[in-house]
């Protein structure tokens, strides 16, 4: 491990951010390293919060808040925020000022493409280490663009119970419903990945990585979740919009939803929650369609349900990862369905406190 | 006496090195600028009747690869369009079945287009890392129902290629320049067939996904880069109608005059133009609507395509 620059935060650009969590013996969670810089802005808490965990390498969680001056981005900030979680260790991460709002982009003469809003975020979890990252959706709003790259890896050589863990929402709402906006933005990038240290590699310890280029190298990707909204004013221009307007591109991709979601769930820390959101999933009442024909009249709906309100899915995909991707009229619905799910079944609450659960 | 067949031969072999160089500029031409219009860079006729050996051979695999009756079992599943329907019922009164299809096969070729072709593109030009690509585009599908028609087409495509096409293309005239390609093709194939066969991780070993698949066996069978994207999305629109005819959304006949339409021509051509330049880490999904009803395809009451 490199030795640490006492200049680090003073050299930081403008954006970046940099957590690193560790657990002192016998169990107290300690921040070893915390610096940010304008526009971005973390504050840490640790709440008098005992888990009530099944699990026995249980800490005390630290709830790490990420604020942007202004609470939004605008055209040309870039947030850089990399957080590294020690085994054992347990955070919670959410926004405290409501939606992030993603402002627009002016596309001036004098100004390029090159002014959209960026965000990454970068977390290493060790073993037996878990994130709870829960936050408010993304806002963008009218000819707005945005891309933004969550990374996570986690460390493959633990197994079983001592495996890291995450939970991860991203959502994405329309816009300024008020101001009549219905996905009236340039473009909004998404992509959330989960990547562990290539078990074929030779590598001693993998959370102990010297830099992202020879980093990258030596992991294996285990989930990608890319969404791209896009109205694709960006690459040929012309292409397209003779025949329609490239207004109603992302509208005509999203329709009929005003809010679109995914929650990845990862790890033995949210075992309980995978299961009982793929259970609800496959329990769902069958959609009956037994006629073809649009005239026929529609199956018997069932009784009002908050499951009838939002369009969802819930699978287990790889290594036990399992990736819930929702679709709701706006953000209200989608908001009182997830929340509503995360605390009936309650793990959240039990291993994180209810205030993991803050933006829901 | 010696001398006239000389000359005859030599100017033979002249005007067949000035079409295959020819034919060479122009391929390049079309992968260096896919934003120019085929017709202006394919090769002229006469050159095409003096190079007739190097010209026929890639249009041959290209009639074989984009021949309904390949046996991939495509027809199994509809890509969403039976889960679609079902989501959007009942149609209201202002939009029919045929204008309803239209949306589907646009977002879906949007979807297919974005979040599938750069792989096809990619394991083309860079086939020594099929089983990478077939690991990270396993990781980016969203639900098991897609993971599975995928995986399905791609081990079909796969039987297809170590039955059938092998014997005919893997072992084809080695000393011409244009086979390099070909051959690391075919042997970036028997690696990654190698590898799945003797995989003991089901969980995050290689799976035989299709997109990657159909790159690299397009390019073992002298298919160039445009061909095999073309072909790859045509193949798609044609599954999506095909399902679209026997889920009784429209006749055969109008599924053949979407297929002939101008249209679906421009939008095949723009998608590949979107693609063209996307790397696999830009790939993504453009259409989350249709993640969620490819997803709900398990719930439906009744089902007459694969989940």
């Amino acid at each position: 491990m490199p030795i640490k620059s006492p200049f680090e935060s003073s050299i930081a650009k403008p954006g970046q951010g940099k957590v690193v969590l560790s657990l002192l013996p016998p169990g107290n969670p300690s921040l070893s390293t915390l610096t940010y810089k304008y526009p971005l802005k973390l504050i840490t808490r640790s709440p008098d919060f005992v888990p009530q965990s099944t699990l026995a390498s249980a800490s005390q969680p630290v709830h790490l808040y990420l604020l942007t001056y202004g609470g939004g981005l605008l055209p040309g900030d870039e947030i850089d925020v990399s957080i590294r979680l020690e085994p054992r260790t347990r955070l919670i991460v959410t926004t405290p000022q409501g939606s992030t709002k993603i402002f627009k982009t002016e596309t001036g003469p004098g100004r390029t493409l090159s002014d959209q809003s960026r965000q990454a975020l970068d977390v290493q979890i060790g073993r037996d280490a878990a994130l709870c990252y829960l936050p408010d959706p993304s806002a963008p709003f009218k000819n707005s663009r945005y891309e933004q790259i969550q990374s996570f890896t986690v460390d493959s050589t633990a197994k079983d119970s001592t495996r890291s863990s995450l939970c991860v929402l991203d959502w994405v709402t329309q816009g300024r419903t008020s101001r009549g906006e219905n996905w009236d933005f340039h473009l909004w990038k998404g992509k959330n990945e989960i990547w562990m240290p290539d078990e074929t590699a030779p590598s001693n310890s993998p959370l102990n990585l010297e830099t992202e280029a020879t980093s990258k190298r030596r992991l294996k990707l285990l989930l990608r979740d890319s969404l791209i909204l896009s109205d694709e004013t960006n690459a040929q221009t012309d292409i397209g919009e003779s025949d329609q307007p490239s207004k109603s591109l992302i509208r005509e991709r999203t329709s009929p939803h005003g809010v679109i979601g995914t929650l990845i769930l990862y790890g033995p820390v949210f075992e309980s929650l995978s299961s009982f959101f793929v259970d609800r999933f496959t329990s769902l009442p069958r959609i009956g369609a037994r006629n073809w024909s649009s005239s026929a009249p529609a199956a018997a709906e069932s009784a009002p349900h908050s499951d009838s309100k939002v369009t969802y899915t819930a699978a287990r995909v790889r290594a036990g990862c399992v990736l819930v991707k929702f679709g709701a009229e706006d953000f209200e619905t989608a908001r009182d369905w997830l929340g509503g799910i995360l605390r009936e079944e309650g793990s959240i609450a039990r291993e994180f406190g209810e205030e993991a659960l803050f933006c829901l | 006496m010696t001398v006239e067949p000389n000359v005859q031969d030599l100017q033979n072999e002249i005007l067949d090195l000035e079409a295959r160089l020819q034919n060479a500029k122009s391929r390049l031409t079309l992968v260096s600028a896919p934003q120019q219009a085929p017709e202006a860079a394919s090769p002229r006729w006469e050159d095409l009747a003096l190079s007739a050996d190097s010209v026929l051979a890639p249009s041959h695999a290209l009639l074989l690869l984009s021949d309904s009756a390949l046996p991939l079992g495509s027809f199994a599943y509809s890509s969403g369009l039976e889960s679609y329907i079902a989501h959007n019922k009942p149609l209201p009164r202002s939009i029919t079945p045929v204008a309803s299809l239209h949306r589907f096969l646009r977002l879906s070729l949007a979807s297919m287009g974005s979040l599938s072709l750069p792989y096809v593109l990619a394991a083309y030009r860079n086939p020594t890392n099929l089983e990478t690509f077939d690991n990270d585009l396993d990781a980016s599908t969203p639900c098991p129902v897609a993971q599975r028609a995928s995986v399905a087409q791609g081990r079909a495509l796969l039987g297809v290629w170590e039955r059938a096409f092998r014997g005919a293309y893997a072992a084809s005239s080695p000393h011409l320049s244009r086979d390099v390609g070909a051959w690391k093709g075919a042997s970036a194939i028997e690696a990654f067939s190698d590898a799945l066969k003797s995989s003991t991780d089901d969980e995050l070993g290689p799976k035989g996904h299709f997109a990657p698949l159909w790159g690299v066996v397009c390019l073992a069978m002298g298919m160039d880069a445009r061909q095999t994207a073309y072909v790859f999305m045509l193949n798609h629109a044609k599954a999506v109608l095909s399902a679209a005819v026997r889920a009784s959304v429209m006749g055969p006949y109008q599924a053949q005059s979407i297929l002939a339409s101008r249209d679906l021509q421009d939008i095949l051509a723009e998608r590949i133009d979107l693609g063209w330049q996307t790397a696999v880490e830009d790939a993504g999904q453009v259409v989350p609507s249709l993640d969620l009803w490819v997803g709900r395809h398990e719930l439906l009451y009744s089902r007459i395509f694969n989940s």
